[in-house]
């Protein structure tokens, strides 16, 4: 594989990562990680939203008017943010009806914005493609651990099945309802930039 | 090409608009009747749900749902203001009808203008009916199970556009506070005839849930408007239950056989209607 593809594609999952380097997109990070599935389905939109607006603004790069492009990648966005909603609406209504209000705000997801900005409007479209697709699953690598470790301490469960066996709460186990809360979830990427941190040590402010 | 002229940045934007909108409308109008089927599911898991016939939390598909209530279902009908059945609502698997526009008929009610309220009758005995009104932020409404005698409510389920998650969306997500409405009774001469309050302490009120002052009332009013919409019909089709024959209502019963066979016995100890048979005893005497 071309190396510069490769860069494009693994830098957003770890090294550049959307939430925990570039810290965008957090308050949606908040939002949908109490369920695993919620999580998931939020992850699958947001990398279709982002490598599907990367790929249409690159290909009108040339076209757009400077003075206007703002506005076009707005349309562009929020028209792909519509059809998604409708889409699950259609296939996925119960997931659709917990998401839908943040489904709505991939929209103001800096991440997608972001992305066009810096990325789709000086690449070439599978370039792009490659970038918002790599970057909609950083974030979603991210919101599907935070929500992997909210949903098992919280409920016992993981994407509805039980995991912490019955056995447990008899012996006085209880879920911890802290963790249900959206501050867990601020935490849990603090943890997680700690880790990446340790990891990774020229992230290290001096 | 100058694409930064003023007439190439009219076009270009009125072109990307129309083309965005033609997108929409496609999309919009392919997925509609599936929509529409999610949609319509949904409403009847939430009949199901109140009528205590199949859990809301279960996973389940639209076929099972629609399969369920037209098994469960025995009538489903439209009555006005006045207790009159207007016409009947079709419960067959293919063809089921509901009253959908809620909304609409909230304004019918309060307005005194004619209205289409649905009740849905079910093989185990209870009648549902729905409520609807304003929340904090949005509608709330929901469905409401009385038992034979029209007054006892047997479940209720309850759901909403967009309460606070964590306070007013507790009428949807908390089953204890369903679980409120299971035996309480709707008192059809007092104004309201149910009510959501704090303290609660007779039985036609449940207690609000705390930190949802708004939702709280807003669903309070809903059901104080629905249920005395519904007071006319309600009073006119309850079954007739002798107080002394409340021992006959639980006849065929597996308790009630209890009961009789076992008296002074320890399973009558054990028999959850043994205040009830009882009391009966106590009135023939």
């Amino acid at each position: 594989m071309d190396a510069k593809i490769k860069e494009t594609l693994l830098n957003p999952i770890f090294k550049g990562n959307p939430i925990t380097v570039l810290v965008l997109g957090i308050c949606s990070s908040l939002a949908v990680t109490v369920e695993l599935k919620g999580a998931l389905v939020m992850a699958v939109s947001v990398i279709i939203v982002t490598g599907l607006a990367n790929l249409i603004l690159s290909l009108l790069r040339n076209t757009i008017p400077n003075r206007v492009r703002i506005i076009v990648q707005l349309v562009v966005v929020a028209m792909l943010v519509i059809l998604v909603d409708e889409i699950l609406k259609a296939f996925a209504y119960p997931v659709e009806k917990q998401l839908s209000v943040y489904i709505g705000l991939i929209i103001t997801n800096c991440i997608v914005m972001g992305r066009i900005e810096a990325f789709a409007l000086g690449n070439k479209p599978f370039a792009s493609l490659l970038d918002g697709l790599a970057n909609g699953a950083g974030y979603g690598l991210i919101l599907v651990i935070v929500a992997f470790f909210r949903e098992l301490l919280g409920s016992g469960t993981l994407l509805g099945i039980r995991i912490i066996p019955e056995s447990f709460y008899e012996a006085g186990y209880m879920n911890n309802g802290l963790v249900i809360l959206p501050p867990m979830a601020l935490i849990l990427i603090g943890c997680i930039i700690w880790v990446q941190r340790s990891i990774q040590k020229d992230l290290q402010e001096k | 090409m100058n694409t930064n002229g003023n007439i190439y940045t009219v076009v270009y934007s009125a072109i990307i608009v129309v083309l965005v909108a033609a997108v929409l409308a496609f999309a919009s109008s392919v997925l509609k009747p599936m929509q529409d089927a999610n949609i319509k599911a949904e409403t009847i898991s939430q009949i199901l749900a109140a009528a205590g016939i199949q859990d809301k939390d279960t996973p389940t598909t639209n076929e099972a749902i629609l399969d369920k209530y037209s098994e469960t279902v025995t009538e489903a009908f439209v009555v006005d203001l006045e207790g009159n059945v207007v016409k009947a609502l079709d419960t067959k698997r293919e063809n089921i009808e509901l009253v959908d526009g809620l909304k609409a008929e909230n304004t019918n009610i309060k307005n005194n203008a004619e209205v289409n309220l649905p009740v849905y009758k079910f093989n185990n005995g209870t009648t549902v009916i729905p409520v609807y009104g304003a929340g904090l932020w949005g509608p709330v409404w929901g469905y409401v199970a009385f038992k034979e005698d029209l007054k006892t409510i047997a479940g209720a389920y309850f759901d909403h556009a967009s309460e606070t998650p964590g306070l007013g969306a507790k009428i949807k997500d908390d089953p204890s506070f369903r679980a409120l409405f299971q035996g309480k009774t709707a008192d059809f001469q007092a104004e309201p005839a149910f009510a959501i309050v704090k303290g609660a302490s007779a039985a036609n009120e449940v207690d609000a849930i705390t930190g949802a002052t708004m939702t709280s009332k807003g669903l309070s009013a809903a059901i104080g408007t629905w249920f005395k919409a519904y007071a006319a019909y309600f009073a006119g089709n309850a079954a007739p239950v002798d107080e002394k024959h409340c021992c006959k209502q639980h006849e065929g019963c597996e308790e009630h056989a209890n009961c009789e066979e076992h008296e002074g016995s320890e399973e009558h100890e054990n028999c959850e209607h043994k205040d009830c048979c009882e009391q009966h005893k106590t009135v023939e005497e």
